[in-house]
């Protein structure tokens, strides 16, 4: 490395020169615009050194948030386009807004993608709504003295997770079918005759599925409140249990306000992914009969662009789901304002 | 340590240039015609073949998969968006990533064209001069490649029968199949109409509570995994009365009728009140609306279920040996005002085509593999199985002193009790599950083998008929007035209606109409399994109207216009190859 000493300096006094210049631009600010201008340019001259390594420093991020984030964007074109794959993009016909027309032209496809909107939010509001569980299950599993019987525990809640949602639907198959399991043994105890419609119903979709992601994510929602819980300042339990705290008072005093900053950052993730309630549950659980209220968004875009092979359509409808993201962050922003007075964007 | 980041940068950048470009591919390079093909290839292959009727995905195994092996030199690794599941999913990944397969069976019409006119299949009219098989197809080949720059596809199902004389040999494509066993132990009552087939079934169903294996027998059990424009088995009572659909309208293949599919006096809306009814009555297997097609044959097999659309249903999953001896089987028992449809064999071919992938690795040789389909040879073997031909001359059947083809003793094993264990020399393993996955025949089994004067279909030789006199086919002739097979019933009186083979290409939906429909489907579907398991017929009439209602929210009518106009164009056509060709 060469050295520039000259240069050096001021780069290694940029901090503290730029407050001062900034200080002595705002008391010159009244007094000559010459002077001002001569501070100006300076300032400049350093801040553009400086801006410049930043700048390099964050460009691999940017170039990662405009392949990831931005350059997706250009797949809209294809809601553009009678887009045909074995024909290419190039090959096939461009349409203008046909599809968009489509979409709103019948009341009954309004309606569908009414119903299809309303299933997402209801299932991810019931997600939200659930989302206190593994916070309660951690405290609780927290309380259990027997070591052994706490990591069987954890163990077994947390196993689901890795199981994927196929397999969890043989599970489901097998016991709730109408010959499986649980059919069976009501039959053979003479408690129905004719079985039980667990899986090809359209009763109580939302609430069913609701239970199978709690039962999947219970454990592994819980590890992130096991570890918060690990790290609370054990004085805090001390002074409390000197002061005659008993292990609710624990629990409700010290546990559960120590972990709300955890809950309610997990909290706001989970708001921000309101319309990401994914595909795959909702996929391998479709039948004839539950489809009308099983279908979440991303579910919708599947079944019509790759089930339903419309490609150009789907993306259409795919947009909606940034349109609305859009909006529902608007909405937040905007509470958040009137409310704390600050806005997140 | 400025410069290394420009070379990163730079190296980066030019990455992501040849990752796009990668995408563009060459041009095509130029081919010479040959003339013939080589005697034999020294490099072993494996083939990807993209199969739109396969059941059966991986490598062919057992002594088909030996038989291509010894003659090609290659292995054929299926490719079967059947088995995949999911509709167009796997066909539109393979598009968009620019490979279907090296050997492609395609539907022709829209797939095909749009795979012409995306470069995604070869130009095979460099080898078409050495398919010498295939060349005495030429009129269709011609047909079917018309409006095209080159020989991309090879027709299907060919055959030199007339094209208003049935396709098959002795049994029809559908028809009312019931347990006769136990039919005539009720004493063959008489069935004047479809929905009198009901009572029968009950009162069967009740002869009958459990199965062999102990499990409970159900009269009828539906399956979920062939639904398309409405649920399949619904389309079958249709076809009893001579109806076929197009899209959403249902004709007469005569072009004396034609109905929408959701018309309140439908075939299909009769066929869904008939499921309906039955289900009041308990005689639906209430894992209907969960099982596959395979789960449901698994269950004939095992005689837990007694009435069959198809005689490849019924009659290849239950008549075995052991059963017919017995007296059990399925038969067709006729419905007094039926009028049973059966198609034609096709002019210029079947729904399918071969086609050769613009990225094969060894097209030559795919082009002699196509080519064998055509010949005896790959014939009798490509349809050796139950039902159709009889499978490599030397296995399974042999010329007899008088010249006649017969079964072999493994034949007779096969064919006759089910399948048998291949010799080692043939490839071992058993037959059946040895058979070609290809499910698609080059040329009908029906048509005539030069060598033996006789159709490729076992089924129709005499040494083959003396064979299979059961109590069950005595019993049954008996009672049909001494018809010998079920297609001479049926013509003897006048209860079939051939839809002539006009080879009918369905046009290419514009967008927008294929748009509509892939919405309305699913609907239709959705409603049809709702109607069958409605409680009550208040509940499955608010069901009937909630899907018309919605299904023309989403555009029923407008496509229902286009099927229509097509169903007439295709009833014109008939009657142009009839007067043709007939």
């Amino acid at each position: 490395m060469r050295e520039y000493p000259a240069s050096r300096g001021a780069a290694g006094d940029d901090m503290t020169s730029q407050l001062v210049l900034q200080e002595v631009a705002a008391t010159e600010l009244e007094e000559s615009p010459a002077a001002e201008k001569a501070s100006r340019k300076q300032r400049r001259q350093a801040g553009g050194r400086r801006s410049y390594t930043m700048f390099l420093c964050i460009l691999p991020f940017m170039v990662l948030v405009f392949v990831f984030s931005y350059f997706p964007l250009y797949g809209w074109i294809y809601s553009l386009f009678d887009y045909r794959a074995a024909l290419g993009l190039s090959g096939s016909e461009f349409v203008g807004l046909r599809w968009f027309e489509l979409l709103v032209s019948s009341p009954t496809q309004v309606a569908q993608i009414g119903q299809v909107l309303l299933n997402t939010l209801a299932i991810s509001f019931l997600g939200i709504a659930t989302s206190v569980l593994p916070l309660f299950f951690a405290v609780f599993l927290n309380e259990v003295r027997a070591p052994w019987f706490r990591n069987a525990v954890q163990t077994l809640t947390t196993l689901p997770n890795f199981i994927s949602w196929v397999l969890v639907y043989m599970i489901a198959f097998s016991l709730f079918s109408s010959s499986g399991l649980v059919n069976n043994v009501l039959n053979d105890a003479g408690l129905i005759t004719q079985p039980l419609k667990f899986l090809d119903t359209d009763q109580n979709v939302w609430l069913t599925m609701t239970l199978w992601s709690v039962w999947k994510g219970l454990g592994w929602g819980a590890i992130i409140y096991l570890a918060a819980i690990a790290g609370i300042d054990q004085s805090l339990y001390e002074s409390a249990k000197i002061d005659g705290a008993g292990r609710f008072q624990l629990m409700r005093y010290i546990t559960i306000p120590q972990l709300m900053p955890t809950y309610l950052v997990l909290l706001l993730l989970s708001v921000a992914n309101l319309l990401n309630n994914g595909m795959e549950q909702y996929f391998v659980f479709q039948n004839a009969f539950n489809k009308e209220t099983i279908q979440v968004l991303d579910l919708y875009v599947y079944n019509i662009g790759i089930t339903g092979n419309s490609l150009s359509m789907a993306t259409a409808i795919g947009m909606l789901k940034s349109v609305i993201s859009v909006a529902l962050l608007l909405t937040v922003n905007w509470i958040a304002k009137r409310v704390r007075g600050q806005s997140i964007v | 340590m400025k410069l290394p980041k420009k070379v990163v940068a730079v190296a980066s950048a030019l990455a992501m240039v040849g990752l796009l470009t990668s995408c563009i591919g060459g041009a095509p390079e130029e081919r010479a015609a040959i003339s013939e093909f080589p005697e034999k290839w020294d490099e072993e292959i494996t083939v990807d073949v993209f199969d739109g009727v396969a059941n059966y995905m991986g490598i062919q195994e057992g002594w088909f998969g030996d038989l291509v092996k010894k003659k090609f030199n290659m292995k054929l690794n299926f490719i079967a968006p059947n088995v995949a599941g999911g509709g167009d999913t796997l066909y539109n990944t393979r598009v968009s990533a620019g490979n279907l397969g090296d050997l492609i069976v395609i539907d022709k019409g829209m797939k095909l064209d749009e795979l012409v006119q995306g470069g995604l299949v070869l130009d095979s009219a460099p080898f078409y001069p050495a398919m010498t098989n295939v060349e005495k197809f030429d009129t269709a080949v011609t047909h079917l490649n018309e409006g095209k720059d080159g020989i991309f596809a090879f027709p299907t199902m060919m055959s030199s029968i007339k094209p208003t004389e049935p396709d098959g040999g002795v049994d029809p494509s559908f028809g009312p199949y019931l347990r006769w066993d136990l039919y005539k132990q009720l004493g063959y009552p008489e069935l004047n109409t479809l929905e009198d087939v009901l009572p029968v079934l009950k009162q069967m169903q009740d002869l009958e509570p459990t199965a062999p294996n102990g499990a409970k027998v159900y009269a009828l059990s539906l399956f979920k995994d062939w639904d398309s424009n409405g649920i399949v088995t619904a389309k079958q009572p249709a076809a009893f009365y001579g109806y076929e659909d197009m899209g959403f309208a249902v004709a007469k293949a005569d072009g004396s009728d034609y109905q929408a599919l959701l018309d309140d006096d439908s075939e299909y809306m009769r066929a869904l009140k008939f499921y309906h009814e039955a289900n009041k009555l308990g005689l639906i297997d209430p894992e209907s609306t969960t099982q596959n097609y395979d789960t449901m044959f698994s269950k004939v097999q095992n005689g837990q279920v007694l009435f069959s659309w198809w005689p490849w249903l019924g009659q290849s999953a239950y008549n075995n040996d052991a059963n017919t001896q017995a007296g059990k089987g399925f038969e067709i028992v006729p419905l007094k005002d039926m009028n049973v449809l059966t198609f034609g064999a096709e002019v210029y071919g079947g729904a399918q085509t071969f086609a050769i992938g613009s990225k094969a690795k060894d097209p030559e040789r795919i082009a002699a593999f196509i080519d064998w389909l055509y010949s005896p040879e790959g014939r009798h073997a490509n349809d050796g199985k139950v039902m159709a031909a009889a499978g490599p001359k030397g296995l399974t059947w042999e010329l007899d002193d008088s010249g006649q083809p017969a079964l072999t003793e493994l034949g007779r094993k096969i064919f006759i009790e089910g399948d048998a264990e291949v010799p080692a020399e043939w490839g071992g393993g058993s037959f059946v599950d040895g058979g070609s996955q290809m499910n698609v025949s080059a040329v009908l089994p029906a048509d005539i083998d030069k060598e033996t004067g006789l159709p490729f279909s076992y089924r129709t030789w005499p040494t083959y008929q003396a064979l299979v006199e059961t109590p069950l086919s005595a019993d049954w002739k008996a009672k049909m007035g001494g018809a010998p097979t079920t297609m001479d019933y049926l013509r003897d009186n006048d209860q079939l209606l051939v839809a002539t083979g006009a080879s009918y290409t369905t046009p290419t939906d514009s967008s927008e109409i294929q748009t509509l429909r892939k919405q309305v489907e699913p609907i239709v579907v959705q409603y049809s399994w709702k109607m069958v398991f409605a409680g009550t017929d208040a509940e499955f009439d608010q069901l009937k109207a909630d899907m018309q209602e919605e299904a023309k929210g989403l555009g029923y009518d407008k496509v229902l216009e286009v099927d229509l106009e097509r169903a007439k164009e295709r009833n014109e056509e008939r009657e142009k190859v009839a007067k043709e060709f007939g």
